[in-house]
């Protein structure tokens, strides 16, 4: 009895932490359909008739659109690149190790290792210098180097599950390791394939050291829209957590599809 | 299975190199960059190369640099050790059964996924703003007096909002390791009458080990370049009480348009990020080692 009692105390005691935790997102949310009155009314309102004009404002908001779309672009864009660089390395890293792999894996991760302050000065210069300051396909080159440590390793952890006798029949039947690696290899490994583009995606959208360094009006991505809020409308609460709900719930759907893998891909694929 | 040399190189070279040329370039650049005298704002001043005048100045003349290492050092210890223990707690409640526990898993990690400018952004506004945010709403209904926490206890501000943003990690990792120690382990001690306490330092706590190692290392190294946070909620005030060292070069570099002391302070800012990295590796280690003994 006592340890059912127990038992239920501390499913209670998860119930509660999980909501505080939960509780600034859902306080947001919540704000995002409020009014800018009853926004910042106190005491805290938490029962209101919700208006859609917050997220109507931001889904039309020519600025806020414009954001939106550089964030897709640039996550997207880096995203597959990192794919077309880093599945070919991490099939041949998976597959085929030779007592070099180990060395050449952990000098991929020291690049992920290296802090931005450490590059950025040459990156604004060289940037400003070759015109790639402020441009679309600068900030693709550049995600494209924070996503491919993690394209590499992720997918050699599951290429390395494939089972050898596949490629081994496929090389006897005579195909060349290019049709193998695309056509049998890839397909074979697609969830893997699938949550690596997610954890890409997501790293990319929330990146906010590099773009607003290196980024201006043309290339800046929502967090940058999101932080200017604080200078120039600081006080619109109901506004601001519409806009920052929208710029968010897209890294929530990743995330929560991509969940399984999670563990994986922020450990590198140390962790399965 | 074995592949020709040239086949392997074909495959992993473009990666490498592509790699290389954003990373390690632009690092040995900025190596470069620190031993001259350059701003940027004045062409007319020219580029000279001034030796380690970059390096003395930063070292020993600047006070705010300084201070930056120390602010850095400070808030990220608070980050990562609160975060470990927070992430430890709701990992071992999250891994016992219990109704409704993978929605519950999926609400306790959705913090990680919040962008740090809008983490920032709500916390300063609604939760911690002195006036009309909830936070205050009750610790004056307590009796507490009004703070202004990010004004007043401003390390503190930004540590409780990444500790928000790093608990779903530490959790994350953490549950990943419960879930790997064998339940007969636990259940053999359990017969043996270990109580829960017991149970947890001698068996799950050790079988955790490399685990917490594991996640205390990665949130040392992404913590340490924690910037929008700091970059919305304070710009690095009040005064210079949360500017940290990526800030700092931040500064330097946007306002001051210093490129040789910017690159100084980004050199500097590198060993001391594979310093403290070097040092939590064999740490670590050497604890874990003795925990097991």
């Amino acid at each position: 009895m006592t340890s059912r009692l127990r038992n239920a105390g501390l499913t209670l005691a998860t119930y509660i932490l999980v909501l505080a935790i939960f509780f600034p997102i859902l306080w947001t949310l919540l704000a995002g359909f409020k009014t800018e009155a009853t926004a910042v009314a106190q005491p805290p309102v938490l029962f209101f008739t919700p208006t859609f004009d917050n997220f109507k404002d931001a889904l039309t908001n020519a600025g806020y659109l414009g954001f939106f779309a550089h964030s897709v672009i640039i996550s997207v864009g880096s995203t597959l690149i990192a794919f077309l660089f880093g599945i070919p390395a991490a099939y041949a890293l998976g597959l085929f190790p030779t007592d070099k792999s180990a060395g050449t894996l952990s000098w991929v991760l020291s690049t992920k290792m290296m802090p931005a302050v450490g590059v950025i000065i040459p990156l604004i210069i060289i940037f400003k210098g070759i015109h790639l300051f402020d441009s679309l396909a600068g900030m693709i080159i550049l995600y494209t180097a924070i996503n491919l440590p993690l394209v590499i390793w992720m997918m050699r952890s599951f290429f390395a599950e494939i089972p050898k006798d596949l490629i081994e029949a496929a090389r006897v039947d005579g195909a060349d390791t290019m049709h193998i690696l695309w056509r049998i290899a890839v397909p074979f490994v697609t969830p893997g394939l699938a949550a690596t583009a997610l954890l890409c995606l997501i790293f990319s959208w929330n990146e906010f050291f590099l773009v607003v360094n290196l980024a201006g009006p043309n290339a800046s991505t929502l967090p940058v829209y999101i932080a200017g809020f604080m200078t120039s409308e600081g006080l619109f609460w109901a506004r601001m957590s519409a806009a920052s709900t929208l710029a968010v719930i897209p890294v929530f759907i990743a995330g929560w599809a991509a969940q399984r893998s999670l563990v994986r891909g922020l450990t590198m694929g140390a962790v399965k | 299975m074995t592949m020709a040399r040239s086949m392997r190189m074909l495959l992993i070279a473009p990666a490498i190199v592509y790699l290389a040329a954003l990373t390690q370039a632009p690092f040995i650049l900025t190596l470069f960059y620190s031993f001259q005298k350059w701003i940027l704002t004045s062409p007319e001043l020219g580029v000279s190369f001034i030796g380690f005048e970059n390096f003395s100045y930063t070292l020993f003349q600047d006070t705010t640099f300084r201070a930056a290492v120390i602010n850095l050092v400070i808030i990220t210890a608070g980050i990562v050790i609160l975060s470990l223990f927070f992430g430890l707690c709701l990992a071992l409640l999250l891994h016992r059964p219990f109704p409704g526990q993978g929605l519950a898993r999926s609400l306790a990690i959705a913090p990680f996924f919040v962008m740090p400018t809008v983490n920032a952004v709500v916390w300063k506004n609604l939760l911690l703003n002195p006036v009309f945010g909830f936070v205050s709403y009750f610790t004056t209904h307590m009796g507490l007096p009004r703070v202004d926490i990010l004004a007043q206890f401003p390390k503190l501000g930004i540590i409780t909002m990444a500790v928000w943003q790093w608990t779903p990690f530490m959790m994350l990792i953490l549950l990943a390791g419960l879930q790997s120690v064998p339940d007969d382990i636990r259940e053999a001690a359990e017969v043996d009458g270990a109580n829960a306490w017991e149970e947890f330092r001698n068996i799950t706590f050790p079988l955790l080990g490399p685990f917490i190692q594991l996640s205390v290392l990665l949130a040392t190294i992404y913590v340490l370049q924690l910037f929008g946070e700091i970059f919305v909620a304070t710009q690095g005030g009040p005064g210079s009480a949360t500017t940290t060292l990526p800030y700092y070069v931040y500064e330097t570099i946007s306002q001051g348009n210093d490129v040789g002391t910017s690159s100084a302070q980004g050199v500097c800012a590198v060993i001391l990020a594979s310093i403290i990295a070097a040092f939590l590796l064999r740490l670590l280690a050497r604890t874990f080692q003795v925990s097991k003994a």
